[in-house]
């Protein structure tokens, strides 16, 4: 990986360029798409498993490059199955029973979180280690850093000290696309805004396959705060993809009547009643209520007695059915204390163990082959 | 001494909304004025006239456009006053109406003058002042709007922003009608829209950008319209993006009747007519507006009601903004985009092309109706119309050339156009205004545009 000193000097002054280039790959209506095909501008598609279309800059980083993973909204069953086998293969790994080929030995992977997280990022540090890659951890969180402008700023200058793949976290919705817009390496996306979240929706996909084998036909609730939770987004295209329905559960204020729109097709709907589907369903996935994106103000003080996971909700579930939270919890607001820890019936640690699985299988598959 | 200036246009389709005229024939321009017109016949010129060969081209009173951003005082990055209204003439408007969000707000008798003086040194297209109606536009405390309008305001807005208090609306209506100015509102709830980037719907649900409902306008306009029954104030919703709002409209111009129905106006602008919410996936920041892009409906709604004189009013709403700031994430980018270089051929394809009205009407909406919004007659006569004795300005539109958008050959100083690579037809070739050339399209730029010869 040793890069010369004008090379260096080159990457440096590629950091800085003005932002008319990434503005005008931005301008891709899809009306005027073909006018754009007819006059010769490549206007890129920015949806997303694959290789996102870099701004053409001249090219001075010789190296080549992987895909990006940015979203689940898009990434076929096929695509989807392979990963899961991928990080099922790798379970054993990423919970240390059994040593993991380092694949990924002599990568450079840099966390840039603009966005508070504890667990997203050491479970992307673990997976990057126990794949031989080295880490970098960088948290700028508050508000200056979190404005897309030094977003895009900073994640050039970490490139052009010569990463490999960029593990982006942000509170903008479709942050982490600005980013992949603009640097050449690998970008993975660890969550951005109330868009994405897809390596937690797969970690979701992972633990519930391992419980309910094929999930064609299964029946899966997402309760809370849908229209906030970019995990919610997430889990529902993995999910759908897979031939499941997913039902959405919440108050108006937190379930946007569009929500059936998020993919075509029949197998998404919505209830206001917790306690008319929570009978029929296989698994059920409890989400935060995000006091941080300003949801508290849609939800009633009485949102327990509504929505929230009780013992007495609980007793309802089928006895198989499986219970999941992608954490933190609001212990006796979303899910009560004795449900959450009730290690029988409660997968939630080992969605975390899982999600370490999935990590290593799309870090080695966005900058381990080369 | 010289003999006195003239202008001889020969051949022109003339087309002049006060008179409802829609003919073939000559216009004589003599210095500032419009000396003679004579539709299917010939006018008497001097011989040394410039004569302006129009081969059929639509020839109409100067377009005015009442929703326009300079953005100077500063805003100078994004626009000028000399860039903007340089901008305006190449689009073939020979006045705009300017929105006081600038920094500082026009909210002072002396910030309508300073923009009138730049306007004076710049020379290009008429510059009118709609000003502040409360101050820093804050929707807290009456702006001085008597003496505002003393200054030369013609209109007041508090645009960027609606008001969002019933009473001060109300205090602002009764002190408009006292001074018989318009009001001009951005329908904007701010307790339904809050931190709304897009429209409401699967676009914003997929993109996880927050919602910003119809209602944010609806319930603004219904608040608006029903204060103003009793006030019957000159009431003005500016860029409707709702097809609700015009619904609302409608049903508020019937009730008032045919005689007080010009009392209240709705706007359009191009975007809210040609663009969805779509254009926004992959967090499009230039299809970034306020109001946000809505729905095809919406469109097909908002086309009604411009066919049936619901909305009579048509603007830009242009809306400088640099690349830098639009190559922003899509939550802090700005909104809005620039419009004054291809609103004619924007609003060709969208109304004309389309059969929602005909040029006659189009030249109406774009000339007479904004004049007689902001009261234009009062300050410069016969503005709006082609009347004899009246005031020159013009424009001459080849309705028939087909040309590209490529916002780097704007006049205006911003690049911020999500039409940028559309092929396009109709354009102004020749603005004047008070029988001075402001912009004539280089020959040789558009081979393809009908003969503008001249000769003497």
């Amino acid at each position: 990986m040793a890069r010369s000193a004008s090379q260096t000097t080159q990457a440096l002054r590629d950091i800085g360029p003005d932002l008319r280039l990434p503005f005008a790959a931005r301008l891709r209506l899809p009306l005027l798409n073909r006018f754009a095909a007819a006059s010769g501008i490549r206007i890129p598609p920015l949806r997303l498993w694959a290789t996102v279309s870099r701004v053409t800059r001249p090219s001075i980083i010789q190296r080549s490059f992987g895909p990006d993973f940015l979203a689940l909204e898009g990434v076929c069953a096929t695509e989807l199955t392979s990963i899961l086998d991928d990080a099922e293969r790798l379970l054993p790994c990423a919970v240390g029973d059994a040593p993991a080929a380092r694949v990924l030995e002599g990568k450079l992977i840099a966390n840039l979180f603009f966005e508070d997280s504890t667990r997203t990022r050491v479970s992307f540090e673990i997976a990057a280690r126990r794949l031989g890659a080295e880490v970098v951890n960088l948290s700028a969180s508050g508000s200056s850093a979190s404005k897309g402008e030094s977003l895009v700023d900073t994640s050039r200058n970490i490139e052009a000290m010569g990463v490999d793949c960029l593990v982006v976290r942000c509170a903008i919705s479709g942050g982490a696309a600005l980013v992949a817009a603009n640097v050449r390496c690998a970008v993975v996306n660890a969550g951005d805004g109330r868009h994405e979240h897809p390596t937690q929706g797969l970690l979701d996909l992972l633990t519930l396959r391992r419980h309910l084998g094929n999930l064609r036909g299964k029946r899966v609730a997402i309760v809370g705060d849908i229209a906030n939770s970019r995990v919610a987004r997430s889990t529902t295209h993995g999910l759908v993809a897979l031939g499941a329905q997913v039902v959405a559960v919440g108050p108006p204020a937190l379930v946007p009547s569009s929500w059936g729109a998020l993919v075509s097709g029949e197998n998404i709907s919505i209830s206001h009643d917790m306690d008319s589907i929570i009978g029929e369903i296989d698994a059920i996935i409890m989400l935060r209520i995000q006091t941080e994106r300003a949801a508290d103000r849609g939800v009633a003080p009485d949102y327990r007695f509504a929505y929230g996971l009780t013992e007495a909700r609980r007793r309802r579930l089928r006895p198989d059915a499986l219970i999941l939270h992608p954490g933190p919890m609001n212990r006796g607001v979303e899910i009560d204390d004795a449900v959450a820890d009730d290690a029988f019936s409660s997968v939630i640690f080992e969605q975390v163990s899982a999600g370490v699985a999935v990590r290593m299988a799309i870090l080695s598959r966005v900058c381990g082959r080369r | 001494m010289s003999s006195p200036r003239a202008l001889h246009f020969r051949g022109a389709r003339i087309i002049d909304p006060l008179s409802q005229r829609d003919e073939t024939g000559e216009l004589l321009v003599v210095n500032d004025t419009i000396q003679s017109i004579a539709f299917g016949g010939r006018v008497d010129a001097p011989k040394h006239a410039e004569v302006i060969e129009c081969a059929g081209a639509i020839l109409c009173p100067g377009l005015i456009d009442p929703h326009v951003h300079l953005r100077e005082p500063g805003g100078e990055a994004k626009e000028t006053i000399l860039t903007g209204t340089q901008s305006a003439a190449a689009g073939g408007f020979t006045t705009v109406c300017c929105m006081p969000n600038t920094s500082p707000c026009l909210d002072t008798a002396m910030s309508v003058r300073f923009v009138e003086g730049r306007a004076a040194a710049a020379a290009s297209a008429r510059v009118f002042v709609v000003g502040a109606a409360t101050v820093s536009r804050k929707g807290e405390q009456l702006a001085p709007m008597a003496s505002m309008a003393h200054a030369g305001a013609v209109a007041f807005s508090d645009d960027g922003d609606g008001i969002a208090s019933a009473g001060m609306m109300r205090r602002v209506l009764e002190v408009c009608r006292s001074l018989d100015r318009a009001f001009m509102q951005h329908c904007q709830d701010a307790s339904l829209s809050e931190g709304g980037l897009v429209n409401e719907g699967s676009v914003a649900t997929r993109l996880g950008l927050a919602p910003w409902p119809r209602d944010a306008e609806e319930v603004m306009l219904e608040r608006d319209l029903r204060l103003n029954g009793r006030l019957d104030a000159r009431y003005h919703a500016q860029h409707l993006s709702s097809g609700g709002s015009a619904r609302i409209l409608r049903e508020a111009r019937a009730r008032l009747g045919a005689d007080r129905a010009h009392r209240i106006s709705g706007e359009a602008s191009p975007h809210h007519l040609l663009l969805t919410c779509d254009a926004c996936e992959g967090y499009n920041t230039g299809a970034k507006m306020n109001p946000p892009l809505r729905t095809q409906w919406d469109i097909n709604e908002l086309k009604l009601a411009i066919a049936d004189g619901t909305i009579d009013v048509l603007a830009t709403d242009h809306a400088p903004h640099t690349i830098a700031e639009k190559s922003r994430d899509f939550a802090s980018a700005p909104f809005g985009i620039i419009g004054l270089e291809c609103a004619l051929a924007l609003y060709t394809k969208a109304l004309v092309e389309d059969g929602v009205i005909d040029w006659p009407r189009l030249v109406c909406l774009l000339t007479l109706q904004p004049a007689r919004l902001c009261g234009l007659d009062r300050r410069v006569a016969g503005i709006g119309t082609l009347t004899v004795g009246g005031v020159a300005d013009l424009t001459l539109i080849d309705p028939q050339q087909k040309w590209t958008i490529r916002a780097d050959a704007f006049k205006s100083k911003s690049r911020n156009c999500p039409f940028d690579g559309l092929s396009v037809r109709g354009k102004a070739i020749l603005t004047i205004r008070a029988g001075e050339v402001l912009f004539r399209e280089d020959p040789v730029a558009q081979p393809q545009r009908a003969a503008v010869a001249t000769g003497s």
